[in-house]
């Protein structure tokens, strides 16, 4: 039955928030940089909840249709054939257009009123347009929770017994057993169908709700991880090497030398843990995969300056430490190409290769000066952050005629652990 | 000489304060711990002068542990040592029976100078606001009040048994009470 389609079709409806969020992009837009914002809006796609009413309407449309078409309902069977097949047009385009006004009360009685009236006309409450009546109960039902739905069941079971007492036939008068369970399924019916869908509705607005209370749960827990982990070691270690520089001055050389070492342990450890809980609180990724975001980046720079940024291939999922290590790596080889090797032509290669994670940037411009400048700090972090990672950092000419090449690799196996978180 | 032993659950802290109590004369490190269980041997075998207590043990909080401390017979004294040396933990440590509250950021010059005036007997805790008092003395119970007049003003036990008319399990009780009110949050996240 077409207009039994309708809980499972609005309960659809209720879960759609969430599993729309949840669910990653697979066709991603140039824009996606406001990802978060995007991610939240109605998906262009209609949503399944929407998709199946529309089918139930078309359906209930297309039974009375038929019914007109099959029997002579009224004197005016073509009449009410066009009357009904334009207002479920009508119907259709504002809901696919305007799915905003599937949730307005006012809606739904208009809808009613509009179905109840070609009921009506039909003359019969046996009519061609009671499935039609019963799809215009879906939407109320959905949106108002099982009691009130329960509530608006038995009100429009009531409402369709006096409708069939003013048409007829009498519906109490009827002396055949058959017309008298014909009556009983027609009344119970709408009761069933609003119950079962405002009971559907709202079970899955409850999960939806502690879906949401969960989310933010996890969020909480991660908050105060970070602020634990930044408590119990980065603060301790540089508390630790504090109590001992400050022992040691005014002291003698050897004793200096053993404080200074052990602080500089000490401090260099701190900051590794604060590099772990900055990285994590901070990725630059916001949770896009390494390679859309590189692309992202690649776009912006090739934007700006000219030459032709090409990114290739794809990794695994990594990490969110390592991801957002990776990224900085490449990066920040993108950006040194850009500003000091005059190339036209960058490529970015993102490929795994011996249980490696291998990353490079290959330009054609005109390769390393043969000494740094003095303060090459970029060079310097980029092979810290390939070395956190258990890695390595290669910087070599990519071919005869100038041109530089830089490589990080790191083991894979390493930079999966909680990739899906 | 003074004889320390070390509780706290960070190794970078145990390393640190280790070496630097051995670097100066007249204190020596006899024993260092991560946790209470490790804690009671340890004081058995090493009978130290003194305990350099974490307030923020994984498990347990570190006024609790100041407490058992201070109810063995010929009970070292108890520096309490923490991160969040604010004045707020005065009261509560003074309550627990610490004999002294110090800074971890503070610098090595000044950790000598409380450890030797803890040691000689003195109590090396914060002067106690009066904002602070007038809060914890909201935050506890009203029959706990003269109890945590008393502790904070060096009250004996036995004083303090003989002018409240209770026993001493009632005390006990009344003062972990007040320790529980007066408790201060701090991040605790247990992987």
């Amino acid at each position: 039955m077409a207009a039994m389609g309708s809980p499972g079709a609005s309960g659809t409806a209720r879960a759609e928030g969430p599993a729309g969020r949840a669910r990653p992009h697979k066709t991603r837009r140039p824009d996606a940089t406001k990802a978060s914002g995007a991610r939240w809006q109605r998906p262009a796609a209609l949503p399944p909840f929407l998709a199946l009413l529309l089918i139930s309407r078309v359906a209930a449309t297309g039974t009375a249709v038929a019914l007109l078409a099959a029997h002579r309902v009224t004197d005016d069977d073509t009449l009410l054939i066009a009357i009904v097949t334009t207002y479920a047009a009508a119907w259709t385009i504002a809901v696919y257009r305007w799915p905003g006004v599937t949730g307005r009360p006012w809606t739904w009685v208009a809808d009613v009123a509009v179905v109840h009236a070609l009921l009506w006309y039909s003359s019969d409450w046996r009519s061609p347009f009671y499935l039609l009546a019963l799809s215009s109960l879906a939407l109320p039902a959905a949106h108002l929770g099982a009691r009130r739905a329960l509530i608006v069941g038995f009100a429009y079971a009531e409402l369709f017994l006096l409708t069939g007492h003013f048409i007829g036939p009498d519906p109490l008068g009827l002396g055949s057993q058959a017309s008298l369970e014909t009556l009983a399924i027609h009344l119970v019916l709408p009761v069933l169908l609003c119950f079962g869908i405002g009971y559907a509705a709202e079970t899955l607005r409850t999960l939806a709700r502690e879906r949401r209370r969960g989310e933010r749960l996890a969020i909480e827990t991660e908050r105060r991880r970070i602020a634990w982990e930044l408590h119990d070691s980065a603060k301790q270690r540089i508390h630790a090497a504090h109590l001992v520089l400050s022992s040691a001055a005014g002291g003698e050389r050897h004793q200096v030398t053993a404080a200074v070492e052990h602080a500089m342990g000490e401090l260099g450890a701190a900051s590794a843990d604060m590099d772990t809980s900055l990285a994590e609180l901070r990725s630059p990724l916001e949770g896009r995969p390494l390679d859309v975001a590189l692309r992202e980046r690649a776009a912006q720079l090739s934007g700006i300056s000219g030459p032709r940024i090409e990114v290739r291939g794809s990794l695994p999922g990594l990490s969110p430490l390592h991801a957002a290590h990776a990224y900085r790596i490449a990066a920040e080889a993108l950006t040194n190409a850009l500003r000091h090797s005059r190339a036209a032509h960058v490529v970015v290669d993102l490929r795994t290769e011996d249980g490696d994670v291998a990353i490079s940037v290959t330009d054609d411009g005109r390769g390393m000066p043969s000494s740094l400048r003095p303060g090459a700090s970029g060079l310097l972090a980029m092979d810290n952050r390939a070395r956190t990672l258990g890695g390595v950092l290669h910087i070599e000419p990519s071919g005869d005629d100038g041109g530089t090449r830089v490589e990080a690799r790191f083991p894979l196996s390493a930079s999966q652990a909680g990739a899906s978180a | 000489m003074i004889r320390i032993v070390i509780v706290d659950d960070h190794p970078a802290v145990r390393a640190g304060l280790e070496t630097v109590l051995r670097g100066e004369p007249g204190m020596v490190p006899v024993g260092s711990v991560s946790d209470v269980t490790d804690l009671w041997p340890t004081l058995y075998r090493t009978k130290p002068d003194m305990v350099l207590l974490d307030y923020h043990l994984p498990d347990t909080d570190g006024l609790a542990v100041c407490r058992q401390i201070k109810r063995q017979l010929m009970a070292p004294s108890v520096l309490i040592y923490t991160a969040y040396a604010g004045s707020a933990l005065s009261i509560p440590a003074t309550v627990a029976g610490a004999d002294g509250l110090v800074g971890k950021g503070v610098p090595a010059a000044e950790l000598y100078d409380v450890i030797r005036r803890v040691a000689k007997g003195e109590r090396v805790i914060a002067p106690i606001e009066r904002e602070l008092l007038d809060d914890a003395g909201l935050r506890i119970e009203l029959e706990d009040l003269p109890v945590m007049g008393m502790l904070l003003d060096e009250t004996t036990e036995a004083d303090m048994l003989d002018v409240l008319g209770i026993d001493a399990e009632e005390l006990d009780r009344r003062v972990e009470r007040i320790l529980q009110r007066l408790s201060i949050e701090v991040p605790r996240f247990a992987p």
